[in-house]
């Protein structure tokens, strides 16, 4: 068989004035634009309430006991431990004593549980309307192009992602559709953003979805029973083995200067 | 030492500090971050950025530190401007300017009328809870500010300065115990502070009546201080003052009747551990007062009034080895 004919295609050089700069641009342009309209859709974090803010504290309070435990002597960690189980076990710091054991409410009816839910459709949205319109776009103006040619070998692996929207078999790899040029701003254009609008900005969908993979992150999400947290931290505290860091203190620091 | 700016200042600001920082003030109220421009250009061109509002509110301090009232009222009209009236930490702020400009225990008093009205509207805020112990404080009613902290961390268990300040309270009043034990809360928040174990260590140090027990904590504090900071002047300094007290308890024949009796949960003290121990915080003092006085690099960092003090105990001590 003969050597593979390196393909040659003449592009109009307008190509690149009217398609692939056109569509870079626009989707940085979206990018700033959606991370300007997030600033905006953004609901204030909402004020706790004095028992929420008491109970969640409590608890982290116990984490904490739980984690520095040994800067404590044994009497005051003992003492410590004591006070916070019995107090976890009778729902001491709970926010709402009266509803201990209770199942918890449905979180469609709960007015606060629907604005996080509300919250999130309108990240949700910021990102599908403008998506779906270019992709609408350049659908309907500039499919079918090949607008450029890679500077580097390819195996035909890459076909289905640099040649969506053209249906020839055999061009090689290394040219890029149009449409496909839209996907690969699309997925790389996050250290642009970066670079334009700081690194914490929301312009990127990716990151985007990776932010709304947990939305409750807190300790404390909503459809978590506080009364079971402090319960199964009583639990870890009363099984926790403790040891006094400052037990030998003296004997550590005479062989550290003794050197 | 190095220039202190605004954007990072000390955490202790000495008086000629804050004056140095205070008159950066002029340049800085000259310029606005706020462009004047019309609402769409304004985005593109200010030069606002987060360090700014840092700076303005170290300058804030600063300025009502050293009298220069003001600069602290165009700061905060600034202030309130740019985050609102209703900002919990403009709130706090404007507390502070109020209670800075008041001028006798009745103006205070009125101060602190405002914080219980805004606090009857929203009990979540916090800073406005911790202004309210200070006045409570420089109207010296230390009973009421020790309630009003208890209440604060009935609330808030995980609020470090609260702890420090309530230990501090109790500290002033003679309750050792519990000056001790709001200090272990602060540890358990930040279980790395060389200060606060030095701090507590200090009270351990204090606790009367004294007993071989609370010294030996003291002891073990001041230890932990050194092994995270060993450089730590107070550390070392603690550290001889309490050995030299151990070592007689020690040494007498009756220490060891009583050691059993006593509610004593740690093991005992070794004599002979003590008694390095003494030497070695003699050593490091010594050695700091030597490089601080003449001035090597590296060894300028301690306050001035510490090392005083450090060579002071030495010198009392007899054996300078300077």
């Amino acid at each position: 068989m003969a050597q593979p004919v390196v393909q040659t295609i003449h592009r109009d050089p307008a190509l690149f004035w009217w398609i692939l700069l056109p569509i870079t641009v626009v989707m940085v342009l979206t990018g700033i634009l959606r991370h300007y309209a997030m600033i905006l859709l953004q609901s204030a974090p909402k004020k706790q309430a004095l028992p929420q803010i008491r109970q969640q504290r409590s608890l982290v309070r116990g984490i904490n006991l739980r984690a520095n435990a040994n800067v404590l002597s044994p009497i005051s960690f003992q003492a410590r431990k004591a006070y916070m189980v019995s107090a976890y076990q009778e729902g001491k710091f709970l926010a709402d004593p009266e509803g201990r054991g209770k199942p918890r409410p449905n979180p469609m009816s709960d007015p606060a549980a629907m604005e996080g839910i509300m919250g999130m459709m309108k990240g949700n949205m910021a990102m599908m309307v403008p998506q779906t319109l270019i992709m609408g776009w350049i659908n309907a103006f500039f499919s079918g192009f090949v607008i450029m040619k890679l500077p580097f070998p390819l195996t035909p692996q890459f076909k289905s992602m640099l040649q969506s929207g053209v249906g020839t078999r055999d061009l090689d790899v290394r040219w890029v559709s149009s449409l496909s040029w839209y996907f690969l701003t699309l997925f790389g254009l996050q250290p642009v953003y970066n670079f334009i609008l700081g690194s914490n900005n929301s312009a990127n969908q990716v990151t985007q979805q990776m932010g709304q993979m947990n939305p409750g992150a807190g300790m404390m999400g909503p459809e978590q029973d506080p009364d079971k947290l402090f319960l199964n931290e009583a639990e870890n505290l009363e099984v926790m083995e403790h040891r006094w860091i400052l037990e030998g203190v003296e004997d550590r620091l005479l062989a550290k200067f003794a050197i | 030492m190095a220039q202190a700016n605004l954007l990072t200042p000390p955490s202790t600001i000495s008086p000629s500090t804050a004056l140095a920082l205070s008159q950066k003030a002029p340049p800085i109220l000259s310029s606005t971050p706020i462009s004047s421009l019309p609402w769409p250009l304004s985005l593109l061109f200010s030069r606002e950025s987060p360090e700014t509002w840092t700076i303005h509110e170290n300058l804030f301090f600063a300025a009502l530190r050293t009298g220069d009232d003001k600069s602290a009222r165009q700061i905060l009209t600034r202030l309130t401007t740019r985050f609102g009236d209703t900002n919990e930490r403009i709130i706090a702020l404007r507390g502070i300017y109020e209670e800075a400009l008041a001028k006798n225990p009745g103006e205070l008093e009125k101060v602190f009328q405002s914080y219980e009205k805004i606090l009857k509207e929203d009990p979540t805020n916090f800073s406005i809870r911790k202004r309210r112990v200070a006045v409570l404080k420089s109207l010296g009613r230390t009973a009421d500010a020790v309630t009003a902290l208890t209440v604060l961390l009935e609330n808030s268990p995980t609020d470090a300065e609260a702890w420090a300040e309530l230990g501090d309270l109790y500290a002033q009043q003679g309750a050792w115990a519990q000056a001790v034990y709001c200090l272990e809360e602060v540890l358990l928040v930040t279980p790395n502070a060389w200060s606060a174990h030095a701090q507590i260590a200090t009270l351990h140090y204090l606790t009367v009546p004294s007993t071989l027990t609370t010294l030996s904590h003291s002891l073990r504090h001041f230890g932990r201080a050194i092994e995270l900071n060993d450089s730590y002047l107070r550390g070392f300094y603690g550290l001889k003052l309490v050995t030299k007290k151990i070592i007689p308890l020690l040494s007498s024949p009756e220490s060891k009747r009583n050691h059993n009796t006593d509610d004593d949960d740690s093991p005992p003290l070794k004599l002979e551990t003590v008694k390095k121990l003494e030497e070695l915080a003699t050593s490091k003092l010594a050695e700091i007062v030597r490089q601080y006085a003449s001035g090597k690099k590296g060894w300028t960092g301690y306050d001035e009034a510490e090392v005083i003090a450090a060579r002071e105990l030495l010198d009392r001590d007899g054996k300078v080895e300077r």
